[in-house]
């Protein structure tokens, strides 16, 4: 039988510098092929180039042969829906958000299958329908929560009958639930019809490869490690890197890890009564009532677009709520609320020496210098990271940084959101356990916002999911 | 909400605003040329008949005749009253009703301000869009810095080159006057060409914004041609930010107006308006700074109506919030992301 995808010797380089070792990989009908590997291994090109989607200023060479034909990129581009489809990374980002949700599924059948309007309007009712989102059709993606997002998109994405599905990070955002939903969803794909669908699937997620099965390719740096079936990649792992990616799932981490917490004395520092937000025309929660013990570390988990970090910022202050109050039961000043932000770049200036930064605070501040010894001890950080600029140092590096500026300052209480989900998971695990061994001997409150329940369930004192506007204790 | 009653609503909020406004331009125009230094009725009584003709019954005549023989706050509460009956006085030049000048007037202003809109549209859409889809490539460099060189002279002047090059030059049109079609090109031309200096960036920033997001590429990876990907995911997109922006574009619209109307004696409002600050004429001043006052929160009521009914997430916000604005929502962040 002849493959969907056969690949060969394919390489992608910039103007300056290769970016991927020749590679080759063959995809079957009927058999799931995985690419596992960390963020910035060059997977999410790899996909890129397969479909003919390179940005500007990366080339590929090479062969790809879609069913047995050797394919330049212009006619790999003219399979887009028909044969060949991409499922986006950031489904919320890939819909259009000025149009309504079912027209962006219709217009695939009218204008690319040149069905009437009225077959159009029916095939995608039909779709949404069997997708759970029947009475979604008028909204705007905005209005959509995440994973209603994500089955929108994979709705628009194969409408027009594409046999071949690439998934890059399709679970990147999701909580578990959702990743199961996602993952069931695309093997329903292959399932659909085994002698003529393919998948291939990119992702860092254990988990997602394990419930894929078929075949796993673990990719670093632009290199293959490793590959074979599902069962042998997960169960023997025979490179160190796949062995660690293993270990570094939060599904696998040890009991050990961390800390046991101490008991928490019942002093609280804040509670919220009833405390209410809406957002771009969604009521996101409706009456929180929150307690947050002096010193506890809280785990908050759900889907993105579920008002976890808007809870954060109305917690912090940074955002006012529309209804109920929080009360502190100890005196906190602004700059004791900080927050650890998901994208540490972000968190600081261009170009100027991370040292610079710290010392800036601590002269506003008039702190004292000795205590930036300790901290980099306690975080595992070398001194030497301070000389340079924010682009120079990695990202887990960066966020440990970020931490401990914040920590110069003696905060209160920290809302730390997403920390580690843009980081690769064995600095995402380092991150964690460095964060809230840091966090109890600084003895500050902490709101800690992931979607990997594991993550938190690992580090937290208690946990608790917010969706449909509620807070759920998990135990 | 339905976009129909969310329109309806934003139009009656604006014509409360408009009425706010009305109140409040009469009103500081009121108090300033009610403290104009020096004794106001002989200036204007100098103006009128000559320096030499001054006589104390002229000044006299003249100060009953603007009211400033009562009190201020009895002149005041008259002007409003007349104000609200559409009485804004005479002339004191012509001595006509100033609301028939007006009427006369908008209609040669408005003309100017719709031919000004199409011409810059004219020439903003399609070298925006050129500039947008080769962004940082020779059409876009050009049109940068033709933008920039036109933006950074008065429009007077630009006017004044279109005079020489146009009327002088070769003689295709008139170099001023009214009456005829071509008599609206220059000044149209004039207009549009410094609107259209600026809107072309801007609907070049909001072309790459598009072109680049998430959403057009998936667009094309669904399998839509790069003609039907433009056509439904470009167009009202990449016309949220642009029309957005025609609001605060009308600021310059109405400066521009003024100008231009002066430059080619095109009998408007602002010429005349022009001319009232020049020969003391308050009752027209007034007038005049009244229509466009209320003419820039017309456009903008417009251009927010436009707004609400392309943008559905701003009509999201309007039935969630009773404090709808998207020029203010998107339009600052268009104004600052435009490389101008």
């Amino acid at each position: 039988m002849t493959p969907l995808i056969d690949v060969s010797g394919l390489t992608i380089r910039s103007a300056s510098q290769p970016l991927m070792q020749p590679l080759a990989l063959t995809l079957h009908a009927g058999r799931p092929l995985t690419i596992l590997g960390e963020t910035g291994s060059g997977k999410s090109l790899l996909a890129q180039a397969i479909m003919g989607l390179l940005p500007d200023g990366l080339h590929s060479d090479g062969d790809v042969c879609i069913q047995g034909q050797r394919l330049s990129t212009s006619e790999r581009q003219a399979l887009w829906g028909k044969q060949l489809a991409m499922l986006p990374q950031e489904p919320a980002r890939a819909l259009d958000p000025t149009m309504a949700s079912q027209q962006q599924v219709s217009e695939v059948h009218q204008l690319v299958l040149q069905h009437t309007p009225e077959q159009s309007q029916q095939r995608s009712a039909e779709s949404l329908q069997s997708l759970g989102l029947v009475n979604d059709g008028d909204k705007i993606p905005s209005q959509l929560s995440g994973g209603m997002a994500q089955r929108l998109a994979f709705a628009a994405a194969t409408a027009a009958g594409a046999q071949i599905v690439l998934a890059d990070e399709p679970t990147k955002g999701l909580d578990a639930s959702r990743r199961n939903d996602v993952c069931r969803l695309l093997r329903q794909h292959i399932e659909r019809s085994p002698e003529r669908h393919g998948l291939l699937t990119i992702t860092h997620d254990v988990d997602v490869a394990r419930q894929l099965g078929g075949d796993i390719i673990v990719m670093r740096k632009g290199e293959i490690l490793e590959r074979g079936s599902a069962e042998q990649v997960l169960n023997q792992p025979s490179s160190d890197y796949a062995r660690q990616l293993i270990a570094a799932a939060p599904s696998n981490w040890p009991n050990g890890l961390f800390e046991q917490p101490v008991p928490i004395p019942s002093k609280l520092l804040l509670e919220t009564r009833g405390l209410g937000k809406q957002r771009g025309g969604r009521q996101l929660f409706g009456s929180l009532n929150l307690q947050l013990a002096e010193g506890e570390i809280l785990g908050l988990c759900g889907d993105s677009g579920s008002g976890k970090s808007t809870l954060g910022d109305v917690l912090l202050g940074l955002v006012s709520a529309d209804s109920g109050d929080i009360h502190w039961h100890t005196r906190v000043q602004r700059w004791q609320k900080l927050k650890l932000y998901q994208e540490p770049p972000a968190a600081f200036a261009d170009g100027v020496a991370l040292g610079q930064l710290i010392d800036d605070v601590i002269q506003l501040h008039g702190l004292a210098h000795q205590q930036v010894a300790p901290l980099l001890e306690a975080l595992s950080l070398d001194a030497s990271l301070l000389e340079r600029p924010s682009n120079e140092v990695s990202g887990g590096e960066l966020q440990r940084i970020a931490l401990l500026r914040a920590l110069l300052m003696r905060p209160k209480l920290l809302i730390a959101d997403e920390p580690t989900s843009r980081l690769d998971p064995v600095s995402a695990r380092d991150v964690t356990v460095l964060m809230t061994r840091a966090l109890r001997a600084a003895h500050c409150s902490a709101v800690f916002i992931s979607h990997d329940l594991d993550q938190l369930r690992h580090s937290c004192d208690r946990v608790l999911q917010l969706s449909e506007g509620q807070l759920h204790p998990i135990g | 909400m339905m976009p129909a009653a969310a329109i309806r609503n934003l139009l009656l909020r604006r014509l409360l605003q408009l009425l706010l406004m009305a109140w409040a331009i009469g009103t500081i125009t009121f108090v300033l040329v009610r403290s104009l230094p020096g004794d106001m009725a002989y200036r204007i009584a100098a103006e009128r008949y000559g320096d030499d003709a001054i006589t104390t019954a002229a000044a006299a005549s003249v100060r009953q005749e603007l009211g400033l023989d009562v009190p201020a706050w009895q002149h005041y509460l008259n002007w409003l009253l007349e104000l609200v009956q559409l009485n804004l006085g005479n002339s004191l030049v012509s001595g006509d009703p100033v609301i028939h000048n007006l009427q006369h007037q908008l209609s040669y202003t408005l003309a100017l301000v719709f031919a000004g809109l199409l011409v810059s549209l004219l020439l903003a859409i399609p070298i925006g869009l050129l500039a947008g889809f080769k962004a940082n490539r020779g059409a876009d460099h050009l049109s940068l810095l033709a933008s920039t060189l036109i933006r950074a002279q008065p429009v007077f002047s630009v006017g004044l080159l279109l005079i020489f090059l146009l009327a002088m030059n070769i003689q295709w049109l008139p170099v001023a006057g009214f009456g005829e079609l071509k008599h609206l090109i220059l000044p149209a031309l004039t207009l549009g060409i410094c609107m259209a200096a600026v809107s072309s960036r801007i609907i070049r920033n909001s072309t790459v914004d598009v072109t680049r997001s998430a959403y057009y590429q998936f667009a094309r990876v669904k399998g839509l041609s790069r003609w039907h990907t433009f056509v439904h995911h470009g167009v009202r997109n990449i016309s949220v930010p642009v029309v957005a922006y025609l609001g605060i574009q009308t600021v310059m619209l109405i400066e521009g107006v003024i100008m231009i109307e002066s430059l080619f004696a095109w009998p408007g409002i602002g010429h005349a308006l022009s001319h009232a600050i020049f020969s003391r004429d308050v009752p027209m001043i007034q007038g005049a700074a009244l229509l466009m006052g209320m003419l820039f929160v017309v456009i903008n009521a417009l251009v927010d109506a436009i707004c609400l009914w392309l943008d559905p997430r701003l009509q999201l916000s309007a039935s969630t919030s009773n404090n709808a604005s998207p020029t203010n929502s998107t339009g600052k962040k268009t104004a600052q992301e435009a490389s101008l």
